[in-house]
């Protein structure tokens, strides 16, 4: 007991207590005593700013956009629950650069506005550090970038600067001005590391609230495996039933079930589905009539992902098909 | 002795873990604390800004460009003002003369008369890159400005206008002929003379025979361009000069989401041939003054508040051409 206690102590200590060598020293201060501060203040936020603008994107699905940060050379990206909307979404994702590539997202905390997506498209991306022991404290100086109302080529991801002016568990505020677009962006500390997520703004101007990294860390495993965390209210889980497939099927004599028609643009006709192919198997399950076809579709809902194993021509084919919304 | 102290720190880090801090307003970025930081540049705002008044009413900030009494401001903020009166340092002037503008800039030419005022001193040049620290008019009181924080949010560049350049004319086609709809009261159509039922004939040296020739000429057009109009009115034809506009601040536009989200913004926030952008939190009421650098020097005059996380200002490179063009103008009248 007596060991335990001390041990716990200990790593307050530690806690309590740890240098971190890239701490901006101004912030240590209530507010800059003079110009050599506020130079100190631009000289960091400049030497971060090249590195944090590259690793910022746009990301664009539907109607709407709005920012991410990507924190791996393959392309993982942070961004807000509300901007991806649900889990195995197709993004387009602007780099800062311009260049397009193909994103999806990955799993969600709906009650925080926790997200992750991943780019499809191979290759190595610039990337920003997270700041993974989550070093940041109230009255840090920070700054946030984001494609505030949507990319604009010519301006790139707007910075903007300001402090941490309210720490809680799972939300923290600072006075950076957001807007619209910046949803999903990156809140810096002045090494450039990443401490949060760009969230909701209130009606004053110093009402920027930010979703901190802990949180972010909290649910890592699950979100990179593709969950959808939480009853909301950022994004609402997909409905069962929902989904989309888009082919007209009969129980052929042979008992077997056979393809008789193809939406037209449907998710099956994209995927490669034809008429006359039989289908096998829906994720591993045996289907032998349209039954179970039926039970299995009323589980599943928009853009969830179906392996469907085919016979076509005395061949056995697997084709990824992804529903649509209903 | 080991048993009191690690309940105590327990306890004092789950207030931590649990509890909401705050940061005192003092200590934000706007706060009081940072005014003593930057006073060198709220000296600057003391000395060259003005703040120009309808009545008793702010409506917008102006920077001293000669000792004698000429000031640049934001033409459109002050166009429908019926008692111009500015405020310099703690001196007020109630006799205040809008002399001329330039819309392209939308930027106007006051004159009060006193002498020894002391002028806006520029920076060199506006090569502040991103992250600089700039400063500009908050809110002020009779004899005190105050300042107000930011940095350059991103590259100066152009900010087409919004919806193109516009001569202000609905347009109606028929039977092959270009015909005068509707034509706002602030456009540069109507201000030229052409009205509703005029039928277009030519624009420069362009005949007009359908809406496609006219969307045509217009494509890439800026704000304040000159162009010339022949029209016929009950068969008599006329020629004029039409300066354009911007379509948003002709015909107005519907708040998107993000204008909602925004307050008070400023009218007319596009088709600038370039600007600096910050991250300054002002309002439409705070536009028009210098936005000056942390030794006090003006880097460029604030134009618009364009929405809740971003403001443009006229580089200083562009801003002194402004204000010297019309400051010589008016004296060789």
């Amino acid at each position: 007991m007596n060991v335990r206690l001390v041990l716990l102590f200990l790593g307050l200590v530690t806690m309590g207590f740890s240098q971190d060598p890239k701490r901006l020293s101004i912030n240590d201060k209530k507010a800059p005593a003079n110009t050599e501060d506020m130079r100190a203040i631009e000289s960091a936020l400049k030497g971060s700013l090249a590195t944090a603008r590259k690793a910022t994107v746009c990301l664009e699905l539907g109607q709407g956009s709005g920012s991410g940060v990507i924190i791996s050379a393959d392309g993982l990206i942070l961004t807000a629950a509300h901007v991806t909307g649900g889990v195995g979404k197709e993004i387009t994702a602007i780099l800062g650069d311009g260049r397009k590539v193909k994103c999806e997202s990955l799993g969600l905390s709906s009650d925080t506005d926790c997200a992750m997506a991943k780019i499809i498209d191979k290759g190595t991306y610039p990337y920003v550090e997270v700041d993974r022991s989550d070093l940041s404290k109230l009255g840090d100086w920070v700054f946030s970038l984001g494609h505030s109302g949507g990319y604009d080529k010519s301006r790139g991801a707007g910075v903007r600067i300001g402090r941490l002016v309210k720490v809680a568990d799972s939300t923290v505020q600072s006075d950076c001005t957001l807007i619209g677009g910046d949803s999903g962006g990156p809140l810096f500390d002045m090494s450039g590391r990443l401490i949060g997520i760009h969230s909701r703004v209130g009606a004053n101007l110093q009402q920027n609230m930010h979703v901190p990294i802990r949180e972010f860390l909290r649910h890592w495993d699950d979100m990179l495996q593709g969950q959808f965390l939480g009853e909301g209210p950022f994004a609402k889980k997909p409905k069962k039933g929902t989904g989309f497939l888009g082919i007209g099927s009969e129980d052929g004599a042979d008992g077997k079930l056979r393809v008789t028609k193809i939406g037209r643009e449907s998710p099956a006709e994209t995927a490669g589905i034809k008429e006359g192919d039989v289908i096998l198997k829906i994720d591993g399950k045996d289907m032998n009539n349209k039954d179970d076809m039926q039970k299995l579709l009323k589980e599943k809902a928009a853009d969830d992902k179906l392996v469907i194993m085919l016979l076509r021509d005395g061949k056995e084919m697997e084709i990824t098909v992804r529903l649509a919304e209903r | 002795m080991k048993w009191h102290l690690s309940i105590a720190l327990l306890a004092a880090s789950c207030v931590l873990v649990a509890g909401n801090e705050t940061l005192e307003s003092e200590f934000r970025t706007n706060g009081t604390l940072m005014h003593g930081v930057v006073e060198r540049a709220r000296q600057s705002l003391q000395e060259f800004s003005a703040v120009v008044y309808d009545g008793r009413k702010e409506i917008a900030y102006a920077i001293v460009i000669t000792d004698d009494g000429y000031l640049v401001s934001k033409w459109s903020e002050l166009k429908s003002a019926k008692e111009l009166k500015v405020r310099i340092d703690d001196q007020l002037y109630e006799e205040v003369k809008l002399v001329s503008g330039d819309t392209q800039w939308d930027v106007c030419l006051l004159k009060i008369s006193a002498t020894g005022l002391k002028p806006v001193v520029f920076a060199e040049n506006s090569k502040a890159d991103e992250g600089t620290w700039v400063i500009a008019n908050g809110a002020t009181s009779r004899s005190e400005r105050r300042p107000m924080i930011g940095i350059i949010s991103a590259p100066s560049r152009e900010i087409p206008a919004e919806g193109g350049a516009v001569l202000g004319i609905e347009i109606i086609e028929q039977k092959g002929a270009i015909i005068a709809g509707e034509v706002p009261e602030i456009s540069g159509a109507f201000k030229a003379g052409i009205r509703k039922d005029d039928k277009i004939l030519k624009l420069n040296d362009t005949a007009l025979k359908k809406r496609d020739d006219l969307v045509e000429f217009m494509k890439d057009r800026k704000i304040g361009e000159k162009i010339e109009v022949t029209y016929d009115r009950k068969g008599k034809q006329q020629k004029v000069t039409v300066e354009l506009q911007g379509r948003a601040d002709t015909f107005g536009k519907e708040a998107s989401r993000n204008d909602q989200m925004s307050g008070d913004v400023s009218n007319r926030r596009s088709g600038f041939p370039r600007v600096l952008q910050h991250d300054v939190q002002g309002s439409s009421k705070t536009v028009g003054g210098p936005l000056v650098d942390l030794d006090g020097k003006c880097v460029g005059m604030n134009i618009a508040r364009a929405n809740r996380a971003e403001s443009f200002a006229i580089p200083v490179e562009e801003l002194r051409e402004i204000s010297q063009r019309l400051a010589d103008q008016a004296r060789s009248k």
